[in-house]
């Protein structure tokens, strides 16, 4: 009886998200009729403006550090640094730059050209571009939510009673099950009796990597963790937890790996640099690839809708939409897991590279000679 | 224009990477201070304490078992015992009743026993005074036929003769 | 020819390659998992797990390969 009632429930969802899809088809098909064309990628990239469409944009505000002379210049919006005729930018047309001035300026401001432009300072040259990206805020509000959620989770353990007693309630299971999974699936396994000193990284990293993908998949927002420079520092970072905790026996390994004759630690040495760095490189591009992938597959399957209405007419927009709009809505499914498993990815590889650096080798009998000297 | 938007996809923000690290390591920070410290000390108090607990509730549990054991086996050893003392008991009250009955039985017997001599006592008295008396009669009979005839012997063997033919009671 | 022209047809095949290549590594993934998980339906939990790892990882390769092809229509 509960079983078919639960069974009818799910019927009933997938249909009335199949009937909104069907509604929303027309709306979209109209709404491509205004705008013209949809920038899949303007939207997957970084810029300088909140876009809150149909309700307009809001511009971010801009920092840039210039030298000769050096000086720092903040401005509220792109705008605002245009305007203010110390800062100017450049329209490529036909192979020449041309500053822009007065009118143009005015024009390209109307049709929101001077985002996506760089701007240039009228004095000195631009060491530093400051700005507030639209990825930075997403990126800072997902700092806050973390921040805000663990700092109130903690609360709950102040009290000797609550330390010892069993969870309670939705928030606090949810969340400590996600710090347990961290420590207990992730940290311990891969970096074994060392791994206490890297659970903060890893629970951090893990939450804040999970917060940002989430929020991919918020309207309006999108996921810092999209953005490669943002993959970059958290892979640096990584890096950086891991090999300052490197033993002797793992640096010796890397670049004077015992049992190997002369001419071939040379070559190794350089060898194990490299992929040491690439495997950092690769856990940075992995997250932002499938991060930006998704953000731009579900970009482009809008957009096909669009490109329909454009080729084939408004009739055939429609039809079409429902299909499209069903897709990205498996899509958005398929999201929410990627948002999890590559959290899931990034922390394990993290913590698979701590566990490496922090591997006590079994010496050989040669080693365990030379091991005092060195000591000494 | 939608060069500069591509390239940005994949070029990496020099300003957005100073930004981020200071962001990050902020974020590490106050994560590790506030929020992991508490939660991680917490949950490894809460195990300690689960383990502590289930150790205590084994060795709790052992100690009932033994306990258990003990007072089954003294629950056992009561029960036998009461038993045994019941069994005896019974016996003794069988035995008492059979010793009771026995001499009951024993003394209606000698009773029947006595009130038979005394009846076959009596009885053999009465004969012998019958016979006494019937001598005394047959004797005293034969005066008066000897009176008359003095043939005492063949009187006598008459008379002995009729005695035996009277019956003996 | 035109260099972008060559850019674009460069990134169209190579995306076509990244795909191919990233349908046979999950197409030689995800069968032995699906064949040890219906042995074996007692550890299913676990080889699906360790598939989704897997999975990402090499969907993390492909990635790679379709970040080139990215590189290629982008960087005129």
């Amino acid at each position: 009886m509960r079983a078919l009632n639960t069974n009818i429930r799910c019927r009933l969802v997938v249909l009335l998200l199949l009937a909104g899809c069907a509604c929303l088809a027309p709306c979209l098909a109209y709404a491509a009729d205004e705008e013209g064309e949809l920038d899949a990628v303007a939207h997957t990239a970084d810029g300088v403006y909140l876009d809150f469409a149909p309700f307009g944009a809001v511009e971010l505000p801009r920092i840039f550090l210039r030298k000769d002379p050096w000086g720092v210049d903040v401005f509220s919006s792109t705008r605002s640094a245009l305007l203010s005729e110390r800062y100017v930018i450049e329209h490529e047309e036909d192979g020449h730059a041309e500053v822009l001035h007065g009118e143009a300026l005015h024009a390209a401001i109307e049709h929101h050209e001077h985002l996506y432009a760089k701007p240039q300072p009228v004095l000195g040259s631009m060491v530093l571009d400051l700005s507030v990206t639209r990825h930075l805020v997403f990126g800072l509000l997902a700092a806050l939510i973390t921040v805000a959620v663990f700092v109130t989770l903690a609360q709950r353990y102040r009290r000797h009673e609550d330390r010892v007693s069993a969870p309670r309630g939705l928030f606090q299971n949810m969340f400590e099950g996600l710090i347990v999974f961290v420590r207990d699936e992730i940290a311990r396994p891969c970096i074994g009796p060392k791994y206490e000193q890297f659970t903060p990284f890893l629970l951090t990293a893990f939450t804040f990597i999970l917060c940002c993908n989430l929020m991919g998949l918020v309207p309006y927002a999108g996921a810092a963790t999209s953005n490669i420079s943002i993959t970059f520092t958290l892979a640096a970072f990584s890096f950086v937890v891991g090999q300052r905790r490197g033993t002797r026996a793992y640096w010796r390994h890397m670049f004077w790996a015992p049992g190997i004759p002369l001419p071939v630690k040379c070559l190794l040495a350089p060898i194990e640099l490299v992929s040491l760095i690439a495997k950092h490189f690769a856990l940075a591009v992995r997250l932002f690839a499938n991060m930006m992938s998704g953000s731009l597959l579900i970009l482009s399957l809008i957009g096909i809708i669009f490109t329909i209405n454009m080729l084939f007419g408004s009739l055939t927009a429609t039809f079409v939409a429902p299909l499209g709009i069903a897709f990205t809505l498996f899509i958005s499914f398929i999201k929410i897991a990627v948002a999890f498993i590559h959290a899931f990815v990034f922390t394990l590889l993290s913590a698979i590279f701590f566990g490496m650096a922090v591997e006590e080798h079994h010496e050989d009998e040669t080693h365990a000679e030379e091991q005092p000297a060195l000591a000494g | 224009m939608d060069i500069i938007v591509a390239q940005s996809l994949l070029e990496p923000n020099a300003g957005l990477i100073v930004y981020k690290v200071i962001v990050f390591a902020l974020l590490l920070f106050l994560l590790r201070r506030f929020a992991w410290k508490p939660i991680v000390s917490a949950l490894g108090e809460r195990e300690e304490t689960i383990d502590t607990s289930i150790r205590k509730a084994e060795r709790a549990l052992e100690e009932a078992r033994k306990t258990g054991e003990k007072n089954e086996e003294a629950r056992r050893a009561a029960e036998e015992n009461a038993r045994r003392v019941m069994q005896e008991a019974r016996a003794a009250a069988e035995r008492v009743r059979t010793e009771e009955l026995e001499k009951t039985r024993a003394r209606i017997r000698q009773m029947q026993e006595q009130a038979q001599a005394e009846i076959e006592r009596e009885k053999q008295r009465a004969l012998e005074e019958l016979r006494d008396e019937v001598a005394g009669l047959a004797i005293r009979t034969a005066e008066h036929i000897l009176e008359e005839t003095l043939d005492t012997d063949r009187q006598r063997k008459l008379v002995d003769r009729f005695i035996q033919q009277l019956p003996r009671n | 020819m035109d260099p972008t022209a060559l850019a674009y047809l460069g990134a169209g095949i190579g995306a076509g390659l990244v795909a191919i290549g990233a349908g046979i590594g999950l197409g030689h993934l995800a069968g032995p998992a699906m064949e040890g998980s219906a042995r074996q339906p007692e550890v299913a939990n676990h080889i699906r797990v360790s598939m989704i790892i897997a999975a990402a990882l090499l969907e993390g390769v492909a990635l790679f390969g379709m970040v080139i092809c990215l590189l290629l229509t982008l960087k005129t």
